[in-house]
């Protein structure tokens, strides 16, 4: 139930974005408000919980960003382990570390769907380095626009937290 | 054999989840991509999300406008009369100049009937121009308007792009800066073809297919031939610059700036019919024209 949630709020703040960046730049600037929900998954979620969700969340950004399917829902999953390994490897508990991953996690995806379009696609039609400042400007606005999604992500977080009898906290 | 499985249960899964989907790109990725029923109910969850910042940003800045912003109105009323006054002088000599050309055009014989497209106003209320994938803007107008998969997008300065995909009142534009769009143009001067193929971002596209031998230099306008199927001919595309001529190689290479500024689009005009009415043939090649 809390992967579908999840995902829900992934489509609301999909549809946010796509808004939002109309009025604020036409698009002269991107940002990546689901990749802190995926980092999110993977600091917060089980194993397969957060990897059905990250899975979900991704398959909302191949539908919306057009890609073939399966692109971004396996990079979805791939960063969902990313961030976990991180999680193991270093103590993130903070709004900073949260906005450092989510901000790494955007420049992931983006330059992950990059290199496997540019192995698919057509040599004409395959993305060019030339990408390269818009993906790190978007990474950066990722990591700045990260700290709105934390809360947004708890509180859902917290609808589906269960208190136990006799738990001394 | 079950007990390992159940073992490594969750391993599996989430094993399955990050490589059954790269399989699915694989095989897909040369394909074009069909719209599921799913993909429509993700699309259809966002589209009002889209259409309630648009009501709440519009409403908050009618609300700046129509009270907040209307010092020195009565100034700036008075310069606008004047500004005014002068256009009309201006419009009606550009009315005697259209008279004139159209007498001589009929006269020439350039042209028995003109142009008879339809159009179809709409607003854009998404974008989505980042660099993971294609760069899309959605307008409110779907197949419920009449809006239907390739249709030519423009505003006044030129092609914005065609559309891509519609849902029943939304669709989504494929910009012309986009990496998968190709445009067949014209150069305005000297009318030597060539393609515009998007880069993927939004602020140039590139000169394709443009032979060493034509004449094209920096600035020329380029405008759409007409020979590609969705745009018709004579739209403004933008205009050439950084031209470059490789030592060999049969064609030269250039970035296009295009006419329309993808960022700032508000409004668009959907081209729902194109048609030209059909042109007479000179009258030695008419059928039944004595040989």
């Amino acid at each position: 139930m809390k992967p579908l949630a999840q995902v829900l709020l992934a489509v609301v703040l999909a549809g946010l974005q796509a808004a939002l960046l109309h009025w604020l730049g036409g698009g002269a600037f991107s940002v990546s408000l689901l990749a802190p929900c995926i980092v999110y998954v993977g600091l917060h979620a089980g194993n397969v919980d957060g990897a059905l969700a990250a899975a979900g969340i991704g398959f909302v950004l191949d539908v919306l960003a057009g890609t073939p399917k399966g692109l971004l829902t396996s990079l979805g999953v791939a960063v969902f382990l990313v961030a976990r390994a991180a999680a193991a490897a270093v103590d993130i508990r903070g709004r900073s570390g949260f906005a450092v991953l989510s901000g790494l996690a955007a420049l992931g995806l983006s330059s992950g769907a990059l290199l496997l379009a540019r192995y698919t696609a057509l040599p004409e039609a395959a993305p060019g380095l030339t990408l390269l400042p818009r993906m790190l400007g978007e990474a950066l606005l990722t990591c700045l626009v990260s700290l709105a999604v934390l809360p947004g992500m708890r509180r859902l977080d917290g609808l589906f937290h269960r208190e136990e009898p006799g738990l001394l906290r | 054999m079950f007990a390992l499985l159940r073992r490594y249960r969750d391993l599996l899964l989430v094993a399955a989840l990050l490589v059954v989907p790269l399989g699915v790109f694989f095989a897909n990725a040369k394909k074009a991509s069909e719209r599921s029923s799913l993909d429509r109910a993700v699309l259809w969850l966002t589209t009002p999300v889209e259409r309630a910042v648009a009501w709440t940003v519009t409403g908050s800045l009618e609300a700046w406008h129509g009270y907040v912003a209307l010092r020195h109105v009565r100034e700036q009323n008075v310069e606008l009369r004047h500004e005014l006054t002068r256009l009309q002088v201006e419009r009606q000599q550009l009315l005697s100049d259209r008279s004139e050309a159209e007498r001589l055009r009929r006269l020439l014989s350039f042209e028995e009937a003109a142009p008879m497209r339809t159009y179809l106003g709409a607003k854009v209320i998404g974008v989505r121009l980042g660099p993971t994938g294609l760069q899309l803007v959605t307008i409110d107008r779907g197949s419920a308007d009449g809006v239907a998969r390739m249709m030519p997008v423009v505003v006044a300065d030129g092609v914005v792009g065609r559309v891509h995909a519609v849902d029943g009142h939304a669709a989504d534009v494929l910009v012309l800066t986009d990496r998968n769009s190709s445009i067949a143009v014209r150069v305005e001067r000297t009318r030597a073809r060539a393609n515009v193929r998007g880069l993927g971002k939004p602020d140039a596209c590139k000169l394709d297919y443009a032979l060493r031998a034509e004449d094209v230099i920096e600035g020329d306008a380029l405008v759409t031939s007409g020979t590609d199927g969705v745009f018709p001919g004579g739209l403004p595309v933008g205009r050439v610059t950084q031209l470059r001529k490789s030592a060999n190689g049969l064609f030269q290479e250039g970035t296009v700036i295009p006419g329309v500024d993808v960022t700032r689009v508000e409004e668009v005009l959907v081209i729902t019919s194109a048609e030209r009415a059909p042109e007479a043939l000179p009258a030695a090649l008419a059928p039944g024209a004595a040989k």
